[in-house]
């Protein structure tokens, strides 16, 4: 007890002259603190492993851990492929490809989307080195909102999911798309590049730098910013996952406007990863058809996991006006499509 | 965070991921089959990273071990303005658990707390006729569609071999045969559970394989019947290598 008190006290005693000390000289009370050294991890230790053996503890950090496992991979290849775009690709190379006017870019990324596979975790760190190579942010934008819903193997999730209802796998797509764009052209409206925080501007290749030392630094630097977040994100999703049981879900079931926003809440909440959301949305059997098409154009563009990605890449404003603005959009956007084609 | 930690983190992590795919089986508690080629391929990429940053940090130790402190701070600061933040200290968390403390795949907690069923109703009635054998092994997805879709009532009578975990039931009423099923990680997880009567409940995420026949409540063939069991006898099994599926029990009889 007596150790820990002494604790904090020794920091302001050595902080001035912090350097000479340490050189010269133990801390005065350095008995103190050997003792307190080898009592606190004890202590910790024993109190965390009672703890830590409750059943929802355990749970928690399985959920925890699953979600970043899952979603390592794809981090990796987004960060390589950020790495290697801003390392390797000229600037002049996105000017070509993507019209000049902005207006008609954002769609264009939109649907350039489809060629990236995977979850949502790659596509942040790619938008980001997109940014950083020219490419006007609305454009970047709308592909990073639509890549992770509008591809191949996510589609094809969506079919099995839903066997015998291809509207579903459609409504999906063009919802998705739709609010991807939407994104765009509201960013081309209304967005300031002061939102974005100034280290999103990759300088991409120096001549007399090796291109190979750039890609790996740019690569580890993108890959362990975005892991740290990834882990918040996770760390969130799994909380939610444990401390809220799923019998709270039936009792929004019954109307209709509030079972759309409920599972569009949900689908931030859970962070699913954009490949498997469709099978969950497939087991919300209670709700209407709209309101789980909404969980799946939400749950790849908003999500706790995705906030915490955003706001390390981006920036909290960013994030934060992004992702409301994100959600509105989205679920207006399935709320309109899923109308009719549902 | 310096350079020499990062290429510790980078190290562990990579170590933390080969040794959860290639020397175990630990990864199947968190995420499917599948991923074992994404996973051991992503250990590689993490362990390249970490030699590479190792090996330029100790190269440019040499060239100026008086600035150490600098280097440190990454001397290069043009490559990308400056080095990661206080964040990236959490990713030391799930590479330390992979290595050292991994937790347990989810179990009976999980399934007791109400997850989505695994199970849908739909509208199939095209039924494959039954085997011949008894006890006859099936899935809990199966006996269960068996029990509330089949019209024909093949399963009626029949002894069926199930196996699962057990959930105890909170109602006191019997315990649940239980299975988690995943879709792509254990944050997806759904259940399907059927209700075990007659054989008291063993202990909780025990495995079990259970031989019976059908509880009848409700009409057998329509959703109105319970998934239920009236046990004969309860007989302890390893864990499945992947328990996360819903696979037949193995017949070793």
């Amino acid at each position: 007890m007596h150790s820990t008190d002494q604790l904090p006290q020794q920091q302001p005693d050595t902080a001035p002259d912090e350097d000479a000390v340490r050189a010269r000289e133990w801390p005065r009370h350095w008995p103190l603190l050997l003792l307190g050294a080898a009592l606190l991890p004890g202590t910790a230790l024993v109190v965390l492993g009672r703890w830590t053996d409750a059943p929802a503890v355990l749970a928690w950090r399985t959920v925890c851990l699953a979600v970043c496992v899952q979603a390592l991979p794809f981090l990796l290849l987004g960060t390589a492929l950020s790495g290697a775009i801003n390392a390797f690709v000229p600037a002049s190379v996105f000017q070509r490809v993507l019209p000049r006017r902005r207006a008609l870019a954002v769609p264009v990324a939109g649907v350039a989307g489809v060629v990236l596979p995977g979850c949502e975790c790659a596509s942040v760190p790619v938008a980001r080195s997109l940014i950083g190579r020219g490419v006007t942010p609305a454009a970047a934008f709308a592909f990073l909102l639509s890549a992770p819903a509008v591809n191949p193997i996510v589609l094809t999730a969506t079919a099995v999911a839903f066997p015998g209802r291809p509207e579903m796998v459609l409504a999906r797509l063009v919802a998705s798309l739709a609010a991807a764009c939407a994104m765009g052209w509201l960013w081309l409206w209304l967005g300031k590049e002061e939102w974005l925080r100034p280290a999103v501007r990759h300088t991409g290749h120096r001549p007399g730098h090796s291109r190979w030392a750039e890609f790996r630094a740019g690569f580890q630097h993108d890959l362990l910013h975005a892991g740290g977040f990834l882990v918040v994100g996770a760390m969130a999703a799994a909380t939610f996952n444990v401390a809220v049981p799923r019998s709270v879900l039936d009792t929004f079931a019954g109307s209709a406007w509030l079972s759309v926003l409920f599972l569009a809440a949900l689908a931030v909440l859970l962070a699913v990863c954009s490949e498997a959301d469709a099978f969950v949305a497939a087991s919300l059997s209670g709700f209407s058809p709209v309101a789980r098409l909404t969980f799946m154009v939400v749950g790849p563009m908003v999500d706790l996991k995705l906030i915490a990605l955003q706001t390390g890449t981006f920036g909290r404003a960013f994030a934060v006006r992004f992702s409301t603005a994100t959600a509105v959009v989205a679920v207006a956007c399935s709320a309109l499509v899923g109308g009719i084609l549902l | 965070m310096r350079r020499p930690v990062q290429a510790l983190l980078l190290v562990l992590s990579g170590l933390g991921l080969l040794q959860a795919t290639l020397f175990s089986d630990l990864f199947l508690r968190y995420v499917k089959e599948g991923m074992r080629p994404l996973l051991v391929a992503s250990g590689v990429v993490l362990l390249a990273l970490g030699a590479a940053e190792g090996w330029s940090s100790a190269a440019r130790l040499r060239r100026a071990p008086a600035a150490d402190g600098a280097s440190a701070r990454d001397p290069h600061g043009h490559d990308h303005g400056h080095g990661p933040p206080w964040v990236a200290w959490l990713l030391f968390l799930p590479a330390l658990s992979l290595l050292f403390w991994a937790p347990p795949a989810l179990g009976a907690y999980t399934a007791s707390r109400e997850t989505p069923q695994a199970v849908t109703v739909t509208g199939q009635d095209d039924f494959d006729p039954l085997p011949a054998v008894s006890p006859l092994p099936l899935t809990l997805g199966d006996f269960t569609r068996r029990v509330q879709q089949d019209r024909s009532r093949a399963v009626q009578g029949r002894t069926v071999l199930l196996a699962g975990f057990v959930t105890p039931d909170g109602s006191g009423d019997g315990w649940y045969l239980t299975r988690l099923i995943l879709n792509c990680c254990a944050a997806d997880a759904q259940s399907v559970k059927v209700h075990v009567h007659g054989v008291a409940a063993p202990k909780a995420d025990t495995w079990v394989a259970v031989t019976g026949t059908w509880h009848p409540s409700g009409t057998l063939g329509t959703p109105s019947a319970e998934a239920g069991l009236d046990a004969r006898t309860v007989e302890r099994i390893a864990r499945p290598s992947n328990g996360y599926t819903d696979g037949p029990p193995l017949v070793t009889r």
